[in-house]
Order: C-alpha cells, then sequence, then structure tokens
C-alpha cells in the first residue's frame, strides 16, 4: 500500500527491510532524513554505499575488514597457531575487547540450524580445515554462541578436529561476574547450582 | 516445613469480558466457593479471567481478542489478592490491536512472570476427561507443566528438548531417507543432544509421577470408593540409554523421516482396580481419575514450590453421581477453590459461598 509520494515511500519501504525496524520507525527515520539538512543525509548515504564498496571479507578468516587480509591476520604479532572460531564477525569485536586473546580468528557464518536449512557446507568448514596445516595451528578455540545451535556445532567442530590431532577447547560459560545474580537466567544458575564445587578450605 | 503461603483471591472485577458486561465477584478467601448458572451464562468466564490474570492467557487456547465482548474495543480485569499476608493488586486492560496493559499494585509490569510469581492456579475442566482417555500428549503435557511450575530450570531444559526435536526432525527430512558420510557426523550430535537432554525429562517425568502416586491415589480412593487402588506408571517409548534407543532406530527414523524414540513418545499408563482406564474404566470413573490427577499435581506443587495455588474447578460435578460430587466438595485441600455448576449442588455439601450468574449478575 502506497501512501507517501513514490521516493517517500521508496525509502520507508527500504527502511522497512532493515532488521529490527518496524513500518513506523521506517517512517519516522525517512520523515527525519527528509527534514535534516541535504550534507548529512548524504553523509548517510555515501557512509551505506562505502560500507558495501570498500569492506569485504577477509580471505583467511572472513572477518571484516578492507584489504585482501583483516587487520588482525596482517598484524604479524598474531599468534597463528591458535584460532579462535566465532559464528560471526560482531563476536570478534567481543573477544577483542577482553585483550585476553592473541591469536587469530576464524568465522564461520552462523551456526548448525537445520530448521534454517544451515548444515556444515552452509558454514566456513571446509575453510577452517584448510587453515590448519598451513598455518600450523595447535589449539582452536570454539567460541559460538552458549544456546542449543552454538553447542550443536561446538560439539560438531569437536568432534571433526579431535582426530586430526588439534587441541580443540570450548570457552566455558556460567554466571556473569560483576553482576547480580537476580539478573541470571534460570537455566544458567540452575546448571550452575548443580554442577557447584567445592570450595578450598 | 513451614505451611505454605496461601493465595486467594478478594474480589474479581470483569468488564467487557466475553458475555460479562461488568461482573463482581467476591469468593470466599477461604474454602469452597460455589458459582451456579445455567449453561452459557459465563461461568467458565469468570474462571478464565482469573487464569487471565496469572498467565495472560485464556486457558481456551483463543486469540486474547476473543475475550473481549463483541463490539468493544477492550476488555478489563481488577483483581484483588492476597499472597500470603501481601495484599495484591492486579488489573490488567485488552485491547485489540495493542498488547495487554498489566499492572501490579499501580506499578507497570511487562513481564507474564511478575504476576504468576503473586497468583498461580490449578485448573480442572470438563475436557480434563482426556487425561484419563485421550491421546498420551495430554498425559505428558500434565507432567511437564507441573516440572516447569516446580522448576525452571527444568522447564528451560523442556523448552530445549522441543528445540533439539524440531531441529532433528528438519534435518531428517532435509536428509530424505538417506545418510551420507558427511551428514551422519551432524546427526549423531543432534542424537547426542537429544539422549542427554532426553534422559533429564524423561527422568524427572518418572520422579514426578512416582511422588505423585500417593496423592492421586488417595484422591481417587475418595471420589470412587469401590474403583480399587489407582495405578500410574510412566511408560518410557524405549528401553535401556536414549543414546542405544536412537541409534537402533536410526534406520527407521531416516525413512520415516521422523524422531521416533525419546520423551516426546512416553506415555502415562493408568488403570483403577487392575482395569486399563483408557479403555475399560466407565466414563465416570474416568473423570475421578482426571480429578484426582489435577488434586494430585495441586498439592505436590503446593509442597514443591512452598505457595498454594487457587484451586479453579469449571463444571467440576458434570456426569459425577452426588456422592462422588459430595466425596468431591469433602476432598477438596486447604485454600481458595472456586468451583463452576450448572446442576444442584449434592446434598449434604457444605461450600462457604454459594453465588448464582443469571443474566451476567451474580447475586
Ligand atoms: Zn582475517
Amino acid at each position: 500500500m502506497s501512501v507517501f509520494a513514490g521516493p517517500i515511500q521508496e525509502l520507508v519501504d527500504e527502511l522497512g527491510r532493515l532488521p529490527g525496524i518496524g513500518p513506523k520507525s521506517a517512517q519516522r527515520i525517512a520523515f527525519h532524513i527528509l527534514e535534516v539538512p541535504k550534507e548529512e543525509a548524504v553523509r548517510l548515504a555515501t557512509a551505506i554505499s562505502g560500507v558495501k564498496d570498500r569492506i569485504r571479507l577477509c580471505e583467511r578468516c572472513f572477518n571484516v575488514g578492507e584489504a585482501a587480509l583483516c587487520a588482525v591476520c596482517s598484524d604479524s604479532r598474531r599468534d597463528s597457531s591458535i584460532v579462535c572460531v566465532v559464528e560471526d564477525p560482531r563476536d570478534i569485536v567481543a573477544v577483542e575487547r577482553t585483550r585476553e586473546f592473541h591469536g587469530t580468528y576464524h568465522v564461520l557464518g552462523g551456526a548448525l540450524n537445520p530448521i534454517e536449512g544451515v548444515g556444515p557446507d552452509q558454514l566456513r568448514v571446509r575453510d577452517l580445515l584448510g587453515r590448519l596445516e598451513p598455518e600450523g595451528v595447535a589449539e582452536v578455540i570454539i567460541c559460538t554462541n552458549p544456546n542449543l545451535e552454538g553447542e550443536a556445532t561446538a560439539m560438531y567442530l569437536a568432534r571433526l578436529l579431535g582426530p586430526l590431532g588439534t587441541k580443540v577447547t570450548r570457552i566455558a560459560s556460567g554466571l556473569p561476574v560483576g553482576g547480580d545474580l537476580e539478573y541470571a537466567d534460570e537455566l544458567t544458575l540452575g546448571r550452575a547450582l548443580v554442577g557447584r564445587r567445592q570450595m578450598a578450605t | 516445613m513451614a505451611p505454605p503461603v496461601i493465595t486467594s483471591i478478594l474480589s474479581l472485577e470483569l468488564e467487557s469480558f466475553r458475555n460479562l458486561d461488568s461482573v463482581v465477584l467476591r469468593p470466599s478467601s477461604n474454602g469452597l466457593t460455589v458459582i451456579k448458572g445455567d449453561n452459557g451464562v459465563g461461568k467458565t468466564s469468570l474462571l478464565e479471567a482469573v487464569v487471565y490474570c496469572s498467565t495472560l492467557r485464556s486457558f481456551r487456547g483463543v486469540a486474547k481478542e476473543a475475550v473481549i465482548s463483541n463490539g468493544k474495543a477492550q476488555a478489563s480485569l481488577h483483581c484483588v489478592l492476597l499472597h500470603g499476608s501481601r495484599t495484591v493488586d492486579v488489573s490488567v486492560d485488552i485491547t485489540l490491536s495493542r498488547r495487554d496493559r498489566v499492572q501490579r499494585n499501580g506499578q507497570r509490569v511487562d513481564n507474564g512472570r511478575d504476576l504468576l510469581e503473586v497468583l498461580q492456579t490449578t485448573l480442572f475442566t470438563p475436557d480434563d476427561l482426556e487425561l484419563a482417555k485421550g491421546s498420551p500428549s495430554l498425559r505428558r503435557g500434565l507432567l511437564d507443566d507441573v516440572i516447569a511450575a516446580a522448576s525452571p530450570r527444568l522447564g528451560a531444559e523442556l523448552a530445549s528438548l522441543d528445540r533439539i526435536l524440531r531441529q532433528r526432525n528438519a534435518l531428517l527430512r532435509q536428509l530424505g531417507g538417506r545418510l551420507r558420510t558427511d551428514d551422519m557426523a551432524t546427526l549423531n550430535i543432534w542424537d547426542e543432544r537429544l539422549a542427554e537432554t532426553g534422559e533429564i525429562i524423561s527422568t524427572a517425568r518418572a520422579n514426578l509421577l512416582e511422588a505423585l502416586v500417593p496423592l492421586a491415589r488417595r484422591a481417587f480412593a475418595a471420589l470412587a470408593p469401590g474403583a480399587g487402588t489407582l495405578e500410574l506408571f510412566y511408560l518410557p517409548s524405549y528401553k535401556g540409554s536414549l543414546a542405544a534407543a536412537l541409534k537402533e532406530s536410526r534406520d527407521d527414523d531416516l525413512r520415516r523421516q521422523l524422531t521416533t524414540v525419546g520423551p516426546q513418545r512416553d506415555d502415562v499408563g493408568i488403570s483403577a482396580g487392575g482395569l486399563d482406564a483408557r479403555s475399560r474404566l466407565s466414563q465416570g470413573r474416568q473423570r475421578c481419575v482426571a480429578l484426582a490427577l489435577r488434586l494430585a499435581s495441586h498439592e505436590y506443587l503446593t509442597a514443591a514450590t512452598g505457595v498454594q495455588p487457587v484451586l479453579l474447578l469449571d463444571d467440576a460435578f458434570s456426569e459425577l453421581d452426588e456422592k462422588t460430587a459430595r466425596s468431591l466438595v469433602n476432598e477438596l485441600p486447604t485454600g481458595q477453590a472456586l468451583l463452576t455448576t450448572a446442576g444442584s449442588l449434592p446434598p449434604g455439601s457444605e461450600p462457604d459461598l454459594v453465588f448464582s450468574l443469571v443474566d451476567g449478575v451474580i447475586s
């Protein structure tokens, strides 16, 4: 249903296709753009086309970057013998923020999810296998999400990589530190109670 | 053990809810309140409103719009209840287009959990007859509801089991009956997850059933004294470990593109006096079985959570003879109970309060 003049409706339709933006928000953003100075709107348009023109996926790890190799892969100080496997490039940002990890990454592009039609062939599993020998990978840390699909993917990779002689580890999951216990979900807190351990006395 | 926290409804106001224009119900805060009325006057709607104040859903399995009176834009519920020694004020506005507006003591709440915390109900409806004679999914559902209410952790495992099954069945459909070596690895993973979570659920259900047996047996003996001992037993769809059973049924599963063993195929066997409840008991006895199961889960949850839910019995006397109906009234646990009936009260029963619902007016 077209309510607005052609170009506005086009913008509303395009915005409405973005994740997390409903029809009401799409309208609000479209009219906001209509009202701001032209330079501001052009800056947004340039940023959008720039991201498509200049950003590409890293040939090695499939992180986002501006060159054939991403910033991590092209950094010679990073330890290429240890690879952290994540579902999504945004997860790299989260791990980088810890400053605890000095190896390299591998972006799978999702997790095993038959309902969504995602199997190993839809993930970058073969590319990961192809990196093990040439890069001398000694340890793979599986950093997929702590949900059902992420855990299934972790198990799949562990079974696949284990026999090849690569050490496979999984990040521990548990209660958020520095947060309040009252905000922990039932499953995390419940499992933490079931899996309690004796303290040194 | 400390006595349970008693929940009871002090007053319930309904506006434009179903065919009830404007009604106030003030049940007895402890003991039995009976609501009499002909069929179709809206007795069930009163109980539906109580459950809505607890779960923000209709127990009749309809969209929320269905509870709004024809031609009205919104229905409103206002419930004052006692939770232990606290008075809690719950108000819910149900509107056609927007989300429900829910307030607890004047504070807006977004999460249904905030209501469940203060108001829990045990509901018996005439459809519960199917617990005794219907498909296994209803009996599993009864156990799962009690498990989730007693343990949020196991409730999350139940949700997880459901998702694992959907993932595994989706994979089986994609495989189309053939298993290539590459796919074997992924199917193994889902089998492993299913075996792990499935065993947790099967064990939880079997343990719960064991705890329910003495409670249900006592209730059944009171309701149907001549019917012999009630037996409840968990019937797993597999023998031994679920992991081994999944391996064994793999060819079958691949061919049928469906998971054929696991907790989703388990059942609860019921018999009384050695007679199978599904096929050999009279409908009256089957009703007693269903009532006994509900009363047992009510009692179990009260002990397990330390909170006594409000007991709601919709049209509970239907198809019961006078003696059984009287036993039901006498067998009710302490705490608040609301019972609706289209007929008369069994002689000799003494409810704390009796109302009549006629033409949308309670008197
Ligand atoms: Zn890279």
